[in-house]
This record gives structure tokens, C-alpha cells and sequence, in this order.
């Protein structure tokens, strides 16, 4: 294959990604994934949604998962959450089995799910008013996330008076505000135009170097995954499996000149691999207006 | 401008019109057919008797009666009967009857010891007042719980669908056996018909809260009974608010029957009267003030409810929006 042989391996690091990659597996495991497994329903009407699926997520490492549509990238991250419950296996964050959800992972919804009889300010001071602190910290806490998601002009609209982006902010910044050990995020930007997209990547990256957090990043956008991650698990569907953890071999901070790095290029080459199978140029060549045309011919007969 | 666009909103101008057309449309077929004799207008009220042995000054008659008589008058050459058409007495004029609003309310009632319409109508409105209180203290309560704990539902929800089949004006003669003849069975019955709807429109509200916001205060931390009253309650507070306003016209429409049971009071005691005194101007009048209460209860209600959740977009533009907009109590669009 000519494109394969013209990209750089996208296994090989520099000495500094390689450093980084040492100092990241050194610290603490905070997520601990092993052997889980997510039958939905019973009998013939069964789906495996998720089998053996086993990873470690290290401290304020930031992790993508990526997959065809179906492979359980939800269903994973709702285990994580406590939002729904595992048929086999195990999750641990902090060494702690994950019973149901908590507010030591923050979870940040593509529907935004903010509550709209709140006010932005509201919304972000939910959860620790959940956990009883007082008044006072709870308001001081919301400025300080409000302003580092740049929304502090905004505190008193409610929700319905946002743009997308505004109200992803505030999404993100309400799980923060719990100061959760963990942010699960699944598909956050995938209802957002391609340049609010851009924007939200640079907030969240900005977020993520400034907070004391790791992140587990559900996208489709396998570019923004490359952008983001330090590592990017790949699903296979049917059932669900880890195909590969991949290493993503690029400085930080990330910049989006990054986007044309040939190893950048070689990652997501490999990605697209994984993902839409080996001969990718091929498939495109079975495009919905070929198919199309042939019916056109058996009618013709 | 395309006034026949599916879903589409007219410009609050083209809906102020529309709504006052709708109003007016009513009004005028009534006018016409009051003033223009030659609508309808199926009898002749005698203005001169003229040679006629029967038929005297205000008598009503059948126009056939009347153009026999006439035609056996002038065959004797008698001086004929002179009248004039008429509708019949059931059918007052817009202008008898707008009179009527005045004059009910200054007429003396024809018994002593009889209510005035004004305090007819005040009974009437304290009956429904505390049928759909009561209803609504036991009822929001159980239909929010019914809602949100499905053990709970399946516990009250099969009965109560089973009794809401049951009319609630059969319970009337059982109401006064319980309760006693005055007030109580009016308040009962009022109740029974508000109740159990009540119960299953409120639990359907609460189901129909977004389960994703749900999810999102559970990642937050939020604890069962903090679920309940920190996102279900405020979660579902506009649209409860609107069923309400929608149970509490049902109330209304139960408040006529309830007063029929055991001795008459109220509104429908007073249409009853002037209907036995045949002053129909007086039980259109009556009737109509049950509406227009009605309507502005809805519409402060309405206002009110616009102030309550001004984190509702203005989603149901109508009459109320058209005349709060046009009294000033409109909220305005927040625009920054
Ligand atoms: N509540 C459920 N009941 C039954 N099956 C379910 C349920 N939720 C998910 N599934 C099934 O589990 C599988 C994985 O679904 P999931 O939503 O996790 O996929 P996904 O990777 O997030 O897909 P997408 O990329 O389209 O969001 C699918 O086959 C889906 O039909
Ligand atoms: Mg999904």
C-alpha cells in the first residue's frame, strides 16, 4: 500500500513523547477497568454490548475512546458513571469498586442536560450544593469555574438563552465544580458546529493543563481524538472489544499546526484502519451513488 | 405573509385580530338575528288587536295563527291584526342581555331571603375554591409520587383509572347521604371530578420529566429524595402549573351539576329562577359571567404563570399572551 509506506510509523517516539509516556505510567492508576462485560436483556433478544473489556486510565492522563457506532463507547461510559450496571467484570476508580454514581466522576452529556429552571450560576452550584456546603463556598466556586470557562458575563441567563458551546461550557464547568477525580464525557462537542468544535477542543485542553483532572473523551471525530489524547482506546463492535490503546506521539501542549505533523497523519491513518477496515479507499469506491447505478441496471433487465 | 403556514406563529398584530374575530364572529350572527326580522324571527307580537276577539296588545303568537286570523278578519271585512316578528322570548337580544348584566345584579331578588346574583355567584366560586383545593392537596402530592415511583403507580394508578370511568354527579345522592345537604356533597362532587384525573395527569406530567436530567444530577451527587425535590418538582413545575390550569376549567364544568345536588344554590340555583320567571336575558347573562370568569381566572393564572418560571420560552402564545401583551404584563424577550 503506496500511503502506508510514504507515512512514518506512528508506534516510534521522540525522546520527549517518550518521557512523557514514562512519567505518565508512573502515576497512580485512577481508573481500573478489568474483564468488564455488558449484556443487554435476556435469551434470543440479547445484545453484548461490551465484552472483556479491560484498560487502565493514569492520573490527569487524558484518554479517548473511539469506535464504530454500536460498539458500547455509551454503554462503557454509563458503567463508569453508575448509570448503568455491568453484567461481568469490574471498574475501580481509585481502587474503589464503582457502585452506582457519585460525584467523584463527573459526567458531561452531549444534550447538554442542563437543568433549565437554573440559571447558569445555578446549574454550576448544583452539585456541591448536593454535597451540603454552605452558600457562601458554593457561590465562590461557581465564579471560579464560570471564569475559567469564560462565562462570567452570563452567570444569571438560564439556560435557554445560550448558544451550544455557552451551554457546554456551563456543562463542563458544573461537573468541575464537583471536583471530580474523573471527567467522563461522551461525545460533548458532537452537536456543535465544526468552529465552535475548534474553539470548545482549545477551552477543554486549556481546562485539562490548569485543573487537577483525567478525562475520558468519547468522540467520533477520531482528528479531535488525536488532537486531545495522550492514548486513544479503539472499539470493535459486535461485541464490543478493545481493539488497541494507541499512543498518541505528539507534544504538548497541542498546538493546531499539529494537524499536519506526519505523525498526526500516520495516527489517524492507523485509526482509520482500525476502524473502517484495512483498505479504507476501497470502501469508498462502494460510495452510495455506485450502488445506486447498479440497481439502476437490474431494473433495466 | 403566509397566514396557512403548519406550525407557524402569526405576528402578535395578525393574532390580536384573530382572537377578536373570534369573539366577534359569535356576536354578530347573534345580532343578526335578533335585528334583522327578516332572519328567522318565527312569531308576531301583537302591536293592535284591531276587530280581534282573541289576540290583544303584546301577545306573542305563531305567525300562522296570526296571518289565519287576519285572513278570516279581512274575509268578514274587519279591521285586521297589526303585529310585528319576534323571536321568541328564549332568545333575547345582545343589547337585552348586555342590559341584563346591569340589572341582574341590581334587581332585588323576587323572594326575600333569596341571594342576590352577586352572592350567588360567590358561592358558587367558594365551592369550586375548596372541591379543587382539596383535590389538589391530596391530588399533586399522590400524582407527583405516582409519577416518579412506579411501585407507587402500580399501587393507586389501575383503581384510580377504574374510578375515573364513574361520573362524578352519580356519587351525588351517596355525597349528601355523607356529607349532609349543604355545601359538603357540592364540594364532594366537585372534588370526585377533579380528583382522580387530577392523579394521572399529574403522574403523566412527572414521567414526562427528560430522564437525562435525572442522570445528570446523579453524577452529581444528588441523593434519592434530593432527585425528587431538587429536580423532579422544579423539573416538572411549568407544566403542573399548566395542567392545574387546564383541571381547574374541568372543575368548572362540574360546578353546575354539583349545585343541583341536594338543594340548589349558587349560580345555577339563580339561572334556574329566571328561567321559572322566563327572564332568559337575566340566565344568558348569568351564564356568561360563568365564562368570563372563568376566562380571567385562565388568563391571570396565565400572567402569573409567566412571572413563576421565567425560565420557560413563551411557548403557548394565545389570548393570554395577546392581552397580558396588551395590558403590559407581557415578560419581554431577555435579549444581552
Ligand atoms: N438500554 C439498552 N437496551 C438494550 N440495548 C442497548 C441499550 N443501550 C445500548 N444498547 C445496545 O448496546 C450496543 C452499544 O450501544 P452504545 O450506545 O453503547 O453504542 P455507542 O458506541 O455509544 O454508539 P454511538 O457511537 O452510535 O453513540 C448497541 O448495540 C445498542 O443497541
Ligand atoms: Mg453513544
Amino acid at each position: 500500500m503506496s500511503t502506508e509506506e510514504q507515512l512514518v510509523d506512528y508506534r516510534e517516539q521522540t525522546p520527549e513523547v517518550k518521557r512523557y509516556f514514562e512519567d505518565l505510567r508512573s502515576r497512580e492508576v485512577v481508573l481500573k477497568v478489568e474483564k468488564l462485560g455488558k449484556i443487554f436483556g435476556e435469551g434470543v433478544g440479547a445484545t453484548e454490548a461490551l465484552q472483556d473489556v479491560s484498560f487502565d486510565v493514569h492520573h490527569r492522563e487524558f484518554v479517548s475512546i473511539v469506535g464504530p457506532s454500536g460498539c458500547g463507547k455509551s454503554t462503557l461510559i454509563r458503567i463508569l458513571a453508575g448509570l448503568e450496571t455491568s453484567t461481568s467484570g469490574s471498574a475501580m476508580l481509585d481502587s474503589e469498586e464503582i457502585r452506582g454514581p457519585g460525584s467523584g466522576r463527573g459526567m458531561v452529556f452531549q444534550s447538554y442536560t442542563l437543568f433549565p429552571w437554573r440559571t447558569v450560576a445555578g446549574n454550576v452550584t448544583f452539585g456541591p450544593e448536593m454535597m451540603g456546603k454552605s452558600s457562601d463556598d458554593v457561590e465562590k466556586e461557581a465564579d471560579k469555574w464560570l471564569g475559567m470557562v469564560g462565562l462570567s458575563d452570563f452567570k444569571n441567563h438560564y439556560p435557554h438563552q445560550l448558544s451550544g458551546g455557552m451551554k457546554q461550557r456551563v456543562g463542563i464547568a458544573r461537573a468541575l465544580a464537583n471536583r471530580p477525580r474523573i471527567l467522563l464525557m461522551d461525545e460533548p462537542f458532537g452537536a456543535l458546529d465544526a468552529q465552535t468544535r475548534a474553539l470548545m477542543q482549545a477551552y477543554l485542553l486549556q481546562i485539562w493543563r490548569h485543573v487537577d483532572v483525567t478525562i475520558l473523551f468519547i468522540t467520533h471525530d477520531l482528528d479531535e481524538a488525536i488532537y486531545l489524547s495522550d492514548r486513544i482506546l479503539v472499539l470493535e463492535a459486535n461485541p464490543g472489544r478493545v481493539e488497541e490503546f494507541v499512543e498518541i506521539p505528539l507534544e504538548r501542549p497541542r498546538k493546531p499546526d499539529q494537524f499536519l505533523d506526519p505523525r498526526f497523519l500516520a495516527v489517524r491513518h492507523r485509526l482509520d484502519v482500525l476502524i473502517h477496515g484495512e483498505f479504507p479507499e476501497e470502501a469508498e469506491e462502494l460510495s452510495f451513488i455506485g450502488g445506486v447505478d447498479r440497481f439502476g441496471e437490474v431494473d433495466a433487465d | 405573509m403566509d397566514w396557512f403556514a403548519i406550525g407557524r406563529e402569526l405576528s402578535p398584530k395578525a393574532r390580536g385580530i384573530i382572537t377578536f374575530c373570534s369573539f366577534l364572529l359569535p356576536l354578530a350572527v347573534w345580532s343578526a338575528f335578533s335585528y334583522l326580522p327578516f332572519l328567522w324571527h318565527p312569531l308576531m307580537e301583537v302591536t293592535e288587536s284591531g276587530d280581534s276577539r282573541y289576540f290583544r296588545p303584546g301577545m306573542t303568537v305563531e305567525r300562522e295563527a296570526f296571518h289565519q286570523e287576519n285572513a278570516r278578519l279581512s274575509s268578514k271585512g274587519s279591521v285586521p291584526v297589526k303585529g310585528i316578528p319576534v323571536n321568541p322570548v328564549y332568545l333575547p337580544a345582545p343589547h337585552e342581555v348586555g342590559k341584563a348584566f346591569y340589572t341582574a345584579f341590581v334587581t332585588e331578588p323576587r323572594l326575600p331571603g333569596d341571594p342576590w346574583l352577586h352572592e350567588s355567584l360567590w358561592h358558587s366560586i367558594q365551592v369550586i375554591f375548596w372541591g379543587f383545593l382539596l383535590s389538589s392537596i391530596i391530588g399533586v402530592p399522590l400524582g407527583i409520587l405516582c409519577g416518579a415511583y412506579s411501585p407507587i403507580a402500580r399501587l393507586f394508578e389501575p383503581f384510580i383509572d377504574f374510578v375515573r370511568y364513574m361520573p362524578a354527579p352519580a356519587f351525588g345522592a351517596l355525597a349528601v347521604a355523607i356529607v349532609g345537604i349543604y355545601d359538603g356533597p357540592k364540594i364532594a362532587i366537585i372534588f370526585i371530578g377533579t380528583f382522580f384525573q387530577q392523579v394521572l395527569v399529574v403522574s403523566n406530567t412527572t414521567r414526562g420529566l427528560d430522564r437525562a436530567l435525572v442522570e445528570a444530577a446523579q453524577t452529581l451527587g444528588a441523593g434519592k429524595l434530593q432527585l425528587l425535590t431538587r429536580v423532579a418538582l422544579p423539573g416538572i413545575l411549568p407544566d403542573l402549573y399548566r395542567d392545574l390550569r387546564i383541571l381547574l376549567g374541568w372543575a368548572w364544568t362540574y360546578l353546575i351539576v354539583a349545585e343541583l345536588v341536594g338543594a340548589k344554590t349558587g349560580i345555577t340555583a339563580f339561572i334556574h329562577q329566571q328561567s321559572k320567571y322566563k327572564v332568559y336575558e337575566n340566565v344568558y347573562a348569568a351564564i356568561i359571567m360563568i365564562g368570563l370568569i372563568g376566562l380571567f381566572v385562565d388568563i391571570m393564572l396565565g400572567v402569573l404563570g409567566s412571572r413563576l418560571f421565567p425560565w420557560e420560552k413563551d411557548s403557548k402564545p394565545g389570548i393570554f399572551t395577546f392581552i397580558s401583551k396588551a395590558l403590559g404584563f407581557g415578560k419581554e424577550a431577555s435579549t444581552t
